[in-house]
């Protein structure tokens, strides 16, 4: 049901005159969720979150938060009361010191939560007295963290979270994430156009291109049923129009064919050995082989 | 907490505006001996040329010194400063900091859109009331160091027309500042039409009680003891308009 999901957006569009940003995005987002929101760039992920805190407003379609219209200015106040959010480029007040966002932050959230707050000034090691302008990138995007993790959110959005920090701080902050989601029960959906970060701490996933959700589902339930299929002939391989449903994508390469399924294999095998391969091969495939597939299909 | 913030944002133009505007009162309190014993001497000047009339009238106001206050600081000098900082303090928010990529913090926050806007307008209009009561008020308390007074109720009712008729060039300059980005370019617009009606009033003194200028120097209280209330009332509405206007076009615009 709609109403109870973290995020829903039903045939969600965005165009900013010529171009359309977002044509007709589907999110199902549950409570309790991390969900890892992958795609290009320019592929519709801020538009989309933009329009999930009332920034933007959709051109048609729905987007709801805990059941709130996002686009309606006094629910889009409510919603941003039970979010917290840190943007691609770790937008924050300049001109205040590390302590001072923090109080001036504070205020605006009376589940503030002091404890997570001390744990994470220390975890992170901040410099309260030092200005935000000062601070590195990385440091920047731990503080950032902070704010948005000690709101007592019910959601976190995080547009990038990861971007441009170097290994060691971005495993930092995943872990942050995930004991966060382990210890607080909030959901989590975060944009990335890193792979590896998905399939490490998503548990659902949603590929967009395009402005349009081209994947999306539970992350095990991905990996169990996309399979790839290869068929090899002795000669040049045919090229077949198959029947069977769960066909994502078709290759032919020489003597082989490759075939991405999304729904089984047993259907697609049955109607490529009518063609006489001289052998069959069923393999799992990784989120990324799934991105690159989907994403180079439709975009 | 969004006070807080509009008034991070605004301070040092306002500091440096009151630091200004209060030397600047000093000053005028402190020249007059000096002008006064320039008195004769300016109205001998040639009468017969616009700019000669100018300094006799402004040598036979300078007679008393109530004259020359108003001539020096309330007519000229304190409207001329009031309305620069009027301008600065209009510019900037959050279309700016949008374009830099430094709003989306703020429009993260649970607060509305006209709730940011109209806090960061009720700080800056506050702000300038300083900034015009606060050099009025230092001219009763100043006037005694050069053998002179001056009356509480005057340089109050200086102040408050010079800030009721004055906001109307911060409300544009507001209003401005949610259509271009760019910092600078309301304030240059405002500043170049107000520097357009100051010249015309200049030129065409019939003009004077028609132009903000004209309210904000309260000169038909100064020669005749009435408070320009229709200039006053036009200025605060038109005003009201401009910021009811400024709040509309920042909560439709995506960003």
């Amino acid at each position: 049901m709609p109403d109870t999901l973290a995020i829903h957006t039903a045939d969600l569009r965005k165009t900013y005159g010529d171009v359309e940003a977002l044509r007709g995005l589907n999110l199902a987002v549950p409570p309790g969720s991390i969900f890892g929101f992958l795609g290009r760039n320019g592929a519709g992920k801020t538009t989309t979150i933009k329009v999930l805190l009332g920034m933007v407003r959709p051109t048609s379609g729905h987007a709801q938060v805990f059941g709130l219209a996002a686009d309606v200015p006094e629910s889009s106040v409510e919603i941003r009361r039970r979010i917290g959010f840190v943007s691609e480029d770790k937008d924050l007040v300049d001109f205040m010191t590390v302590e001072a966002i923090i109080r001036f932050t504070a205020k605006f959230y009376p589940r503030w939560r002091t404890d997570l707050e001390q744990k994470y000034l220390r975890l992170f090691a901040l410099p309260a007295d030092r200005r935000v302008k000062a601070l590195s990138r990385g440091m920047r995007t731990k503080l950032a963290l902070l704010l948005a993790l000690c709101r007592g959110a019910d959601l976190l959005i995080l547009d990038e979270p990861t971007s441009g920090l170097d290994p060691a701080v971005t495993e930092e902050v995943l872990q942050a994430l995930v004991a966060h989601v382990a210890n607080e029960e909030a959901a989590i959906f975060f944009s990335t156009h890193q792979i590896a970060e998905v399939d490490q701490i998503a548990d659902r996933v949603a590929i967009v291109d395009a402005g349009r959700t081209v994947v999306t589902g539970a992350l095990d339930d991905l990996r169990e049923s996309y399979r790839r299929i290869q068929f090899v002939f002795d000669g040049d391989a045919p090229e077949p129009t198959f029947r069977a449903r769960g066909v994502e994508r078709v290759r032919r390469k020489g003597r082989v064919l490759s075939v991405l399924s999304s729904a089984g294999t047993e259907h697609i095998v049955e109607e490529a050995r009518a063609l006489g391969p001289l052998s069959v091969d069923v393999v799992p495939v990784t989120l990324k082989e799934i991105f690159l597939e989907t994403v180079t299909a439709e975009g | 907490m969004v006070w807080y913030k509009a008034w991070l944002e605004t301070r040092w133009r306002f500091l440096i505006g009151l630091g200004l505007v209060v030397l600047g009162a000093m000053g005028a309190v402190f020249t007059y001996p000096q002008v006064a014993s320039l008195v004769t001497l300016g109205e001998k000047v040639d009468a017969t040329t616009r700019v000669g009339r100018a300094v006799v009238e402004s040598a036979h106001l300078s007679r008393t010194y109530a004259g020359y206050i108003w001539s020096q600081w309330f007519g000229q000098n304190l409207p001329q400063y009031w309305t620069v900082f009027a301008l600065m303090l209009g510019s900037g928010g959050l279309l700016t900091q949008a374009s830099r990529g430094g709003a989306l913090y703020t429009l993260s926050l649970p607060a509305s859109r006209n709730e940011l806007v109209w806090t960061r307008a009720a700080v800056s209009l506050a702000e300038l009331a300083a900034l015009a009561i606060v050099p009025a008020l230092v001219l009763p308390l100043m006037s005694p160091a050069v053998g002179q007074t001056y009356a509480l109720g005057d340089a109050l009712v200086y102040g408050v027309c010079l800030f009721v008729g004055g906001t109307v060039l911060f409300s544009a300059t507001f209003l401005l500042s949610t259509v271009f980005s760019d910092m600078w370019k309301p304030f240059l617009i405002v500043l170049l039409v107000a520097m357009f009606v100051a010249v015309c009033r200049q030129i065409i003194p019939a003009l004077g009680s028609y132009t903000p200028f004209g309210v904000m120097s309260a000169e038909t209280y100064f020669r005749g003891g009435t408070l320009p209330w229709a200039g006053l009332i036009v200025s605060a509405l038109v005003s009201g308009v401009l910021l009811i206007g400024a709040a509309r076009n920042i909560a439709r615009q995506d960003f």
